[in-house]
């Protein structure tokens, strides 16, 4: 409330003085560096002063970045303004700022051509015909740029032109449920580190271990699988003391049961052989399970064994057998496409005769061109795609013609692309509202990674989606659906906050001998609960910094030291002070996610912090920085010492004073997140930092350190999800729109939804600026 | 252990069919005109051109061959390579001076391009064109693929590239323009495809490319139109487009040429990607080489990992991941361990080297026709630096390649030099690349023209 009042008096400095207000201040606190002499970081406020400052937006956006954060001017200086010099002028500056692009708005401009990525493809395909596909498996992965893959998405180089027809083809046989020329096959690998001791995920109680794999089958008929048990380097089946029993179900009902035994001296070749069998299945998006029965004799060895990870041959075998990989092959026999959920959704209309076929195919493929390029269609764009259908249909019938004009609508510029073209009457520099129909797209795309349904379609088609409370109701229409929580969750925090890293990194073994695939993804999926709750529940975002509950299942909370939580299921937590969970900084993924393998980095972990919770990251090394030889530098010190040792380099130093105190006050928490109160026999030295000065020790205060002004962390936010929402890069001019954003969920007690409401309401989300 | 991938998704008789009948097949001239015309000129360049990136330099102690411009002991890191020595160069003392300052982004962006990365996160990213698409422009004319594009690393990591470079710089080896990488390809059944189609029969084959030609002529019709719809700003991008259209349709005109002309059999796809990296590495060999002998395309580039990878090697011996154990703060043992990540990642090139002196064509073996440069855009890790590269060339006799040598720079020396001496031998003449001196001597026979 209190940086609100400050607001209401910024209006008024605004108005009422303009840049004069600033000039004392300035010239008391921040000419001694930034003149015409000194001019520190390339910085000349002198000369500035003379100018109005709407002349300079990025510099005094700049400025009211550093000021706001209290990182200027600097804590060494002696004297510095008070709290209620910072606010008023940062308040003045923003306000003649904010006021300017009232006036004058600046939306930027969002690229006229942007393909969809991965996800968004996938998305589309479900949303559009019914089909879940696997588009890692089909298209190559996006670059990210600025922390977000949906950026780098111009070009379209000819190898991915060429995938993305295979893709249109393969997707289109399979949504259709066109007979396959040869049984196609699949082979899935369960991960070599996934610990197989206890219950999987999707699969039924009294078992442990083994898969639930969701499989798309293309028609009825009999697809063979067989089954491979996890071998060692010896090509000896892994724990395979006794008789064990393997069970297969589909979509959790039991199919097969299959005892494997030891061999009894001969080799292990053959023991899983018999592990191949038929299954008749229908047509469509089934889940294969396969696991084991979990017998007590699995359960006794356990007991002798210290460590939850239970995957390495060397150090901790299995006790045992785990599963290795599945094929699926098939379909053998195929009795037809069967009823899937793809065919539903397209044949909306099947021909009575031949003679009907064309009108049809129309019919069926108008409203897919509609869906697929998010606009209404004339007869004429239809007609575009009626000679791939002739053509499929002269050599396989009707269902081929469609499947081939499907391809094609599946390749088309406008399902790839995101088009947003300029009118043709715009001016060079013009400002323009973007069309009720771009609209949609941007909103669905924004919040569902994905197409628009009908409804925002329809209300774009008849115009009424601009006006701000249409697209405010629709935006929580959309974030209240369980596609903007899979998206946000997945695509936003989980490239924001690191979460997609995770499967990449693989802590050091011998220090960390209890790590595998298990804990590794209850880490991630704590941090995504968390994130999860706060949209389904329209929580306040300040709850990710601090909480008082997590979520956890067994595996994470015996790796914090949590007792009495049981079983593979996530719950959520209510947590005590001496469990020192809660917000995101104690959560294991985003600790691990910012460690090396082998020991903590507060570095990483304060880059982290700048970059994603303050908003300021640290400039890139300048060119004339000396590589530093790390060998000056003992290994045996602990890590605090080493960097003590960098930045005793004056060059070094300015840039890491700055970056590694947030890291240091993390520093009870080790290279996988886990509390430790020693590190090498020395009590842990947790003592660090805020940019802003301020020096304190541990978790507890960077947390408080944080929350003393929210509107940062809210402002960093803000500017992680317009770029996110426009897929461009945060450019100065958006800053007026971020601090509106910030204002109004301030004003809701930082609730999530009132961050996506102001967003897509903003300037940069609904309005664009020709060339 | 069979160096065959034989319990993976490609399955071992879809390789050895593809062997088989090649051998069994008289290797006649005709099957190979572009050869064919080449065997004539006296000068005869060599046919195709691979390029294996390996990243975060090397333990130096350990690869750097002792004694004299003779290749005798190999060292530690090299020690794989002699079976096929006769068929290796080391050439010692090269350097990336546009790699400065010294990060894992330039490291890999400058290997091939030898040019400056634009030092910026947003889209406006910039290089050079890199050698092996100026290769391509040359050896890749005449086949289905100019170039093939190929990488180990499943996924894309976020904020984990290096500080102020856009990611595009670590992780594309390949640019065919200064403002466009190449993707590369990680998944075997997808390089399958790219390669073969979804195989099948050789009238399957036709069909499918046939369908894949009137979804192409569409894809063309439909991007044109945009030419005419938009402003002049966007024009330029979309000319971009209608340049990967025709490309590809180039690519579909080769393959169904090369379907008459190529003697590859039935081939089953490769289902799912192996679960140990070096089953996975050996088959996205494997695909290479069926790529050579089906002659699909002549240019290669590979990265056995991306820069700052994380990957752990249990193969080598060691459960280090290697980017930590790569700052390894001159600890021996650190290094030790590293050197053995670094002995890894050779062996698989000499296992592959070993197959392709095994497998004829017309004119001696697929090595003989070859040239591979393997090295990193870094020397020493441990302090970023860019000089005194760990650098192989490998190749068989068509271009002239005296192996078993060890080039010794006395002076640090580009290795943009040694890129001008490999496209020289490719056929493509230039002046210049980037930074070069000059052309590297001794590592192949003067031409007998």
């Amino acid at each position: 409330m209190k940086s609100l009042a400050h607001f209401s008096i910024a209006l008024l400095a605004a108005s009422a003085l303009g840049q004069e207000s600033l000039r004392p201040l300035v010239e008391q606190h921040c000419i001694d560096c930034h003149d015409s002499d000194t001019a520190k970081g390339k910085l000349n406020l002198a000369a500035l002063l003379a100018e109005d400052v709407t002349k300079h937006p990025a510099v005094w956006e700049n400025v009211v970045r550093r000021m706001a954060t209290r990182q200027m001017p600097p804590a060494s200086r002696k004297e510095r303004p008070t709290e209620a010099e910072y606010a008023a002028t940062v308040a003045a500056l923003a306000g003649r700022l904010d006021a300017e692009a009232a006036a004058h708005p600046q939306p930027g401009r969002t690229e006229t051509l942007r393909r969809l990525n991965r996800a968004e493809y996938q998305n589309a395909m479900r949303d559009l015909l019914a089909v879940e596909v696997d588009a890692t498996a089909l298209l190559p992965p996006d670059e990210a740029s600025h922390g977000f893959d949906n950026m780098s998405v111009g070009t379209l180089p000819p190898t991915l032109l060429d995938r993305y027809i295979s893709a249109a083809q393969k997707i289109s046989r399979l949504a259709v449920g066109a007979a396959q020329r040869v049984p196609g096959g699949e082979t899935i690998r369960i991960k070599p580190d996934i610990t197989q001791q206890e219950r999987a995920e999707g699969l039924p109680f009294g078992t442990r271990g083994g898969a639930a794999i969701p499989f798309t089958f293309p028609q009825d008929g009999e697809y063979e699988v067989q089954l491979r048990l996890t071998r060692d380097r010896n090509d000896v089946v892994e724990g395979l003391h006794g008789p064990h029993d393997v069970l297969v179900l589909l979509d959790r009902a039991q199919m097969k049961t299959f005892t494997v035994r030891p061999p009894g001296g001969k080799g292990h070749d053959l023991v899983d052989a018999h592990l191949k069998f038929r299954l008749p299945v229908k047509a469509g998006r089934r889940e294969l399970g396969v696991t084991f029965l979990k017998d007590s004799a699995s359960l006794l060895d356990d007991k002798r064994q210290p460590y939850e990870a239970r995957f390495n041959f060397h150090r901790h075998p299995r006790p045992a057998p785990a599963l290795y990989q599945v094929s699926i092959t098939g379909p053998f026999d195929a009795t037809g496409p069967g009823d899937a959920a793809s065919r539903r959704r397209i044949f909306i209309a099947q021909p009575q005769s031949p003679a009907d076929e064309v009108a049809c195919a129309k019919k069926i493929l108008a409203p897919l061109l509609r869906r697929a390029w998010r606009r209404p269609v004339t007869d004429a764009d239809v007609a575009r795609v009626l000679p791939l259908f002739e053509e499929g249909r002269k050599e396989g019938g009707f269902d081929a013609g469609i499947e081939s004009a499907l391809s094609a609508v599946l390749v088309s510029r406008e399902f790839l692309f995101r088009v947003e073209a300029q009118p043709a009457e715009a001016k060079p520099g013009a400002v323009y509202r973007v069309s009720d129909v771009a609209l949609a797209s941007r909103l669905s795309f924004f919040l569902w990674s994905s197409i628009p349904d009908d409804e925002l379609l329809a209300l774009a088609e008849r115009g009424e989606l601009s006006q701000p409370t249409v697209l405010e109701a629709q935006a929580r229409r959309l974030l209240a659906d369980p596609r903007a929580q899979q998206s946000l969750v997945a695509n936003f925090a989980g490239q924001w906050l690191h979460l997609r890293n995770l499967d990449g990194i693989t802590p050091d073994g011998r220090l960390f001998p209890d790590f595998d695939d298990n804990l590794r993804q209850s880490m991630r999926r704590e941090t995504e609960l968390l994130f999860d709750e706060i949209l389904r529940e329209n929580r306040s975002v300040l709850a990710l910094l601090k909480s008082d509950h997590t979520f956890l299942n067994e595996r994470l909370a015996k790796h914090y030291g949590i007792p009495h939580i049981y079983g593979e299921r996530f719950r959520r937590v209510a947590l005590g002070p001496e469990t020192q969970r809660g917000g995101l900084l104690r959560h294991a993924s985003v600790l691990m996610a910012t460690s090396y393998a082998t020991r903590t980095a507060p570095t990483i972990r304060g880059k982290w912090i700048l970059e994603n919770l303050i908003g300021t990251p640290p400039q890139p090394p300048a060119p004339d920085v000396p590589s530093l030889d790390e060998g000056v530098v003992s290994e045996k010190l602990p890590v605090r010492q080493r960097l003590a040792a960098h930045r005793d380099q004056a060059a070094c130093a300015t840039c890491h004073e700055f970056i590694d105190p947030p890291g240091f006050a993390l520093e009870h928490f080790d290279a996988v997140g886990r509390w430790r109160s020693l590190e090498a026999g020395v009590p842990v030295d947790a003592s660090g930092g805020l940019p802003d000065g301020s020096r304190f020790t541990g978790a507890d205060a960077l947390e408080t350190g944080l929350l003393q002004r929210p509107e940062i962390f809210a402002t960093t936010l803000a500017e992680k999800l317009l770029a996110y929402a426009l897929g461009r890069a945060i450019e100065p001019h958006d800053a007026p729109a971020v601090r509106h954003i910030v204002r109004r969920s301030q004003a809701q007690d930082f609730r999530f939804s009132e961050f996506v409401t102001a967003l897509v309401t903003s300037v940069p989300f609904t309005m664009r600026q020709s060339l | 252990m069979s160096t065959f991938t034989t319990r993976i998704a490609l399955p071992r008789r879809t390789f050895l069919r593809g062997l088989g009948a090649t051998l069994a097949l008289p290797l006649l001239d005709a099957m190979v005109p572009a050869l064919a015309a080449e065997a004539k000129t006296a000068a005869k360049p060599v046919r195709r051109l691979g390029y294996l990136f390996m990243p975060m330099g090397a333990d130096m102690t350990r690869w750097t061959p002792t004694g004299g411009d003779k290749l005798e002991e190999l060292p530690f890191i090299l020690e794989s390579l002699a079976p096929v020595k006769d068929h290796v160069s080391i050439v010692s003392n090269l350097e990336i001076r546009n790699a400065y300052p010294g990060t894992h982004a330039t490291s890999n962006a400058s290997f091939l391009s030898c040019a400056r990365a634009k030092h910026t996160e947003s889209t406006d990213y910039f290089l050079g064109t890199t050698v092996d698409q100026m290769a391509a422009q040359q050896l890749g004319r005449e086949t289905q693929l100019p170039s093939l594009e190929l990488a180990m690393d499943m996924m894309q990591t976020v904020g984990q590239c290096d500080n102020g470079y856009a990611c595009v710089y670590q992780n594309n080896l390949s640019w065919s323009s200064p403002t466009t990488p190449l993707p590369a390809e990680a998944h075997p059944r997808i390089v399958f495809e790219m390669l073969f189609g979804e195989g099948g029969s050789k009238a399957q084959r036709q069909a499918a490319l046939r369908k894949r030609a009137s979804l192409l002529d569409f894809v063309k019709d439909d991007i044109s139109r945009l030419q005419r719809e938009l402003g002049a700003a966007d024009r330029e991008r979309v000319g971009h487009y209608l340049e990967s259209v025709r490309d590809v349709e180039r690519r579909i005109q080769r393959a169904e040429q090369g379907l008459a002309e190529n003697p590859l059999p039935d081939l089953d796809r490769p289902t799912g990607v192996p679960a140990s990296y070096a089953e996975h590495a050996r088959l996205m060999f494997e695909l290479q080489l069926l790529a050579m002998q089906g002659d699909i395309t002549r240019v290669f580039t590979f990265q056995l990992a991306r820069e700052t990878s994380n990957r752990t090697y249990p193969e080598s011996g060691v459960s280090d991941p290697h980017h930590p154990l790569s700052h390894h703060g001159n600890d021996p043992e650190k290094i030790a361990r590293m050197a053995k990540i670094n002995r890894f990642h050779v062996s698989l090139f000499a296992e592959f080297l070993q197959k392709l002196r095994a497998t004829p064509e017309a004119g001696g073996t697929l090595l003989d026709n070859s040239l591979f440069l393997y090295g990193s855009g870094m020397g020493n890790p441990n302090v970023h630096d860019h000089v005194n590269l760990p650098i192989i060339v490998a190749g068989g006799a068509a271009g002239g390649m005296k192996g078993g040598r060890h080039i010794r720079y006395k002076e640090p020396t580009p290795l943009a030099n040694l890129h001008l001496t490999l496209l020289d031998k490719a056929g493509v003449r230039l002046e210049k690349f980037q930074d070069s001196t000059a052309q590297v001597d001794g590592l192949f026979a003067p031409l007998g023209i």
